[in-house]
């Protein structure tokens, strides 16, 4: 059968793996204005700016022939479970013979998972599928392992662009992968790629770190958000996505009791706030900014499409909860008519102010030390602390209340 | 003690049930002031622009209970009354919604997480005796004869009576007998959740005006919930929000067994499941050969714009309906 997905961030292993079931896979392309537009047209209004993309990305997969439509689903209160009823109606309104196969989680349901399982497995025997599974797993995950590696080392690159290109060309090694030992050889190479683009050299105390929350689509499909990750690599600043493919797949699929991975911990870092889940992944990026705050991160960048259910609910909350753990947090809210233009001027202006809170506060730890010093100092020389700390002081920028402790 | 009942969200719904269940707890109920544009955009101010027009008016109201000096503000938290139906998120994170945006703001929160739709399960409740310093057995008590309460109520929806005209019924000395419900030729079918029908504020008094205009208005509330649970199938994916898929069963019973000849649905601006609801309705009974309109309001409408389309769609149906007779 002509098999598609929907774009979203690396697709290389969906592809993989349709193509392993015998699938001919019709490789969607990445968004683009148009493919908004295309969306934009044939939604209702008000629905959440991922379903219109992905829309475009049907209609644009039906047109070259696409009859088969493999995406992930939930049924949860966010609008996502519903997509495919939807995206279905709208397809056969529009007069294209093309399926819509979604996988709801396999705990809920196991009997309709596994026909759907059915449809898509297209006749491969059930241990062949598991040792697939294996195969596509494992080049997912290592695929998202190098992702997040290049996130930070790309801050440092000394030619703009080098790690952007060597992506692309790992990639394309990927793609051409056919067994798990391949892949593993492939991602040593990968990772001597890396090592080989030429980087500065930067300390511990200089890093600036920003921490990326929400909702799935739009913070893992680059042409959705415009890029906000190579943006600020590009301003100089570490970023670290808290979603990819292969940890949302361990989420789902290890039980919630364990503590490993770790977003079951984040999960439960939030309870103070957000006691239960509405539905998406708003609890777990609460936590995730939590564990941010926890882990000295300089920022964080808040992406959500526009009226996004659960995300709405973090957006309420973020101005209190960035008051109390004293870390900036900027919220993006995506949609058709953002341009590219307006998010770089806010990342900018962002990156600024995160770059002049992160040094701050290293001049005031710095005084911090200094004033330890003159104290000790002072209560060796007892009357003469006075003298002592006017001569330690050195920096206009130590704060006065600090020395008079 | 003093509890607050913010008049806003469900509280049409359910305030038969809370203010009697609070009342024979021996509380005064203070609900607040019926919408008003000051109201109104004092919750505008402190939500997040983005969020959908009712939780901005449910925050004016939670700013109103506090300036009348309440103890408590009742602000549950609902998540299911059906197995497998939920809220939508915003209600699920509604109490750290507002705790957030309104410092200072005390409220008094249960999560309803129950399979009936009066809520009153005493697991739901139970948590309240203690904060409200009553013996279990005397909350059980006092929950059991709100129930009873809730579900004369109900009734008297089912019998014809809108909300409003309940709780009068119920709390304000008036009887059955003293509403006519009126008996036009044209019946039009009003979908829209609690707060979009009866906030006079949101909907500007749509039922009256419709009947001004010599219609007879259902709303999903006035069907008999057994009625609405007959038409759900198995085949479509399930609408997994309660209200919205009551809304969805409503239409569905309106056009095949009521037999109303318009349908107007009215949601708030950037209501998520209103989304997904209006285009299933649209495609599903684009064939019904049923007129259907989208009103949709937000803080900016003005009365007349709504009283303009409501008037040029009655007065299609009723010259359709003219035509039809003519032939």
């Amino acid at each position: 059968m002509k098999a598609s997905f929907p774009h979203m961030g690396c697709v290389t292993g969906y592809k993989k793996l349709l193509e392993k079931l015998g699938h001919e896979v019709i490789m969607p392309d990445p968004p683009s204005q148009k493919t908004m537009e295309l969306g934009v047209k044939y939604s209702p209004e008000f629905i959440c700016f991922p379903f219109k993309v992905m829309m475009g990305t049907y209609i644009e997969c039906a047109q070259k022939g696409a009859e088969l439509i493999v995406s992930s689903g939930g049924a949860g209160p966010c609008r996502a479970g519903m997509y495919p009823d939807v995206h279905q109606k709208v397809l056969q309104e529009l007069g294209y013979n093309t399926r819509v196969v979604v996988f709801d989680s396999l705990f809920q349901d196991f009997h309709a998972f596994y026909e759907k399982v059915k449809i898509v497995k297209n006749g491969t025997p059930n241990y062949k599928l598991l040792g697939l599974a294996k195969f596509c797993y494992n080049l997912i995950k290592k695929m998202d392992k190098l992702e997040k590696r290049m996130k930070i080392m790309r801050a440092y690159e000394i030619n703009q662009g080098d790690f952007s290109n060597a992506w692309k060309d790992i990639v394309k090694m990927f793609e051409k992968c056919e067994t798990t030992r391949e892949v593993n050889r492939t991602y040593k190479k990968a990772l001597e790629i890396f090592d080989a683009v030429p980087c500065r050299k930067v300390e511990e105390s200089q890093r600036i770190r920003v921490g990326i929350v929400g909702e799935i689509y739009v913070i893992m499909e680059p042409t959705v958000n415009k890029n906000v990750e190579e943006i600020l690599n590009n301003l100089g600043v570490e970023v670290e996505n808290v979603q990819y493919i292969s940890d949302w797949v361990e989420h789902n699929i290890v039980p919630q009791w364990l503590p490993f991975p770790k977003s079951h911990r984040v999960f439960r870092m939030s309870d103070k706030v957000a006691p239960l889940n509405c539905g998406g992944h708003d609890k777990e990026n609460m936590g995730w900014v939590y564990d941010f705050a926890k882990r000295g991160f300089d920022g964080v960048v808040h992406l959500m499409p526009f009226a996004c259910l659960p995300e709405l609910v973090n957006l309420g909350k973020f101005p209190a909860i960035s008051k109390e753990l004293n870390m900036p947090i900027m919220s993006l809210s995506l949609d058709e008519q953002m341009g590219e233009a307006h998010v770089k001027t806010r990342l900018e202006a962002f990156t600024d102010l995160i770059k002049s809170k992160h040094f701050a506060k290293q001049r005031s730890t710095i005084g911090d030390a200094i004033g330890l010093k003159a104290q000790s100092a002072a209560r060796k020389v007892g009357s003469k602390a006075q003298e002592v700390k006017d001569n330690l002081a050195p920096a206009p920028h130590t704060p006065a209340k600090q020395l008079t402790k | 003690m003093k509890i607050g009942i913010p008049r806003a969200l469900l509280f049409q719904f359910y305030y038969p049930l809370w203010r009697s269940l609070f009342e024979r707890l021996g509380c005064e109920v203070v609900v607040s002031d019926a919408s008003t544009k000051n109201l109104v955009q004092k919750g505008i101010a402190v939500t997040v622009p983005e969020i959908c027009f009712p939780i901005k008016i449910y925050n004016g109201h939670v700013i109103n209970l506090m300036e009348k000096g309440v103890d408590y503000i009742f602000c549950p938290r609902f998540v299911h009354i059906e197995k497998g139906y939920w809220f939508c998120p915003k209600y699920i994170g509604l109490p750290e919604l507002v705790w957030k945006t309104i410092p200072g703001a005390k409220l008094l929160t249960i999560d309803i997480d129950c399979c009936r739709e009066d809520t009153a399960d005493i697991k739901c409740y139970l948590s309240l005796a203690k904060k409200l310093g009553v013996s279990n057995h005397d909350f059980k008590a006092a929950l059991k004869g709100a129930a009873e309460d809730f579900e004369k109520f109900r009734s008297l929806c089912i019998r014809g009576l809108t909300l409003d005209e309940a709780a009068e019924v119920m709390f304000e000395g008036k009887k059955f007998e003293d509403f006519d419900i009126p008996k036009f030729e044209t019946t039009i079918g009003l979908l829209g959740y609690i707060y979009n029908v009866y906030d006079p504020f949101i909907s500007m008094n749509i039922i009256k005006k419709l009947r001004e205009l010599d219609v007879n208005v259902i709303t999903f509330d006035m069907i008999d919930p057994n009625d609405l649970l007959r038409h759900r199938s198995e085949e479509t994916r399930r609408i997994f929000w309660t209200f919205p898929d009551k809304l969805y069963q409503a239409a569905t019973v309106m056009i095949k067994d009521m037999n109303v000849q318009g349908l107007i649905h009215i949601t708030a601006f950037g209501c998520g499941p209103d989304s997904i609801v209006g285009k299933e309705i649209e495609h599903d009974y684009a064939d019904s050969g049923v007129p259907f309109m989208t009103l949709r309001i937000d803080e900016h409408t003005g009365e007349s714009h709504l009283q303009t389309r409501i008037e040029a769609f009655t007065d299609m149906i009723k010259r359709k309906i003219r035509k039809v007779n003519e032939r």
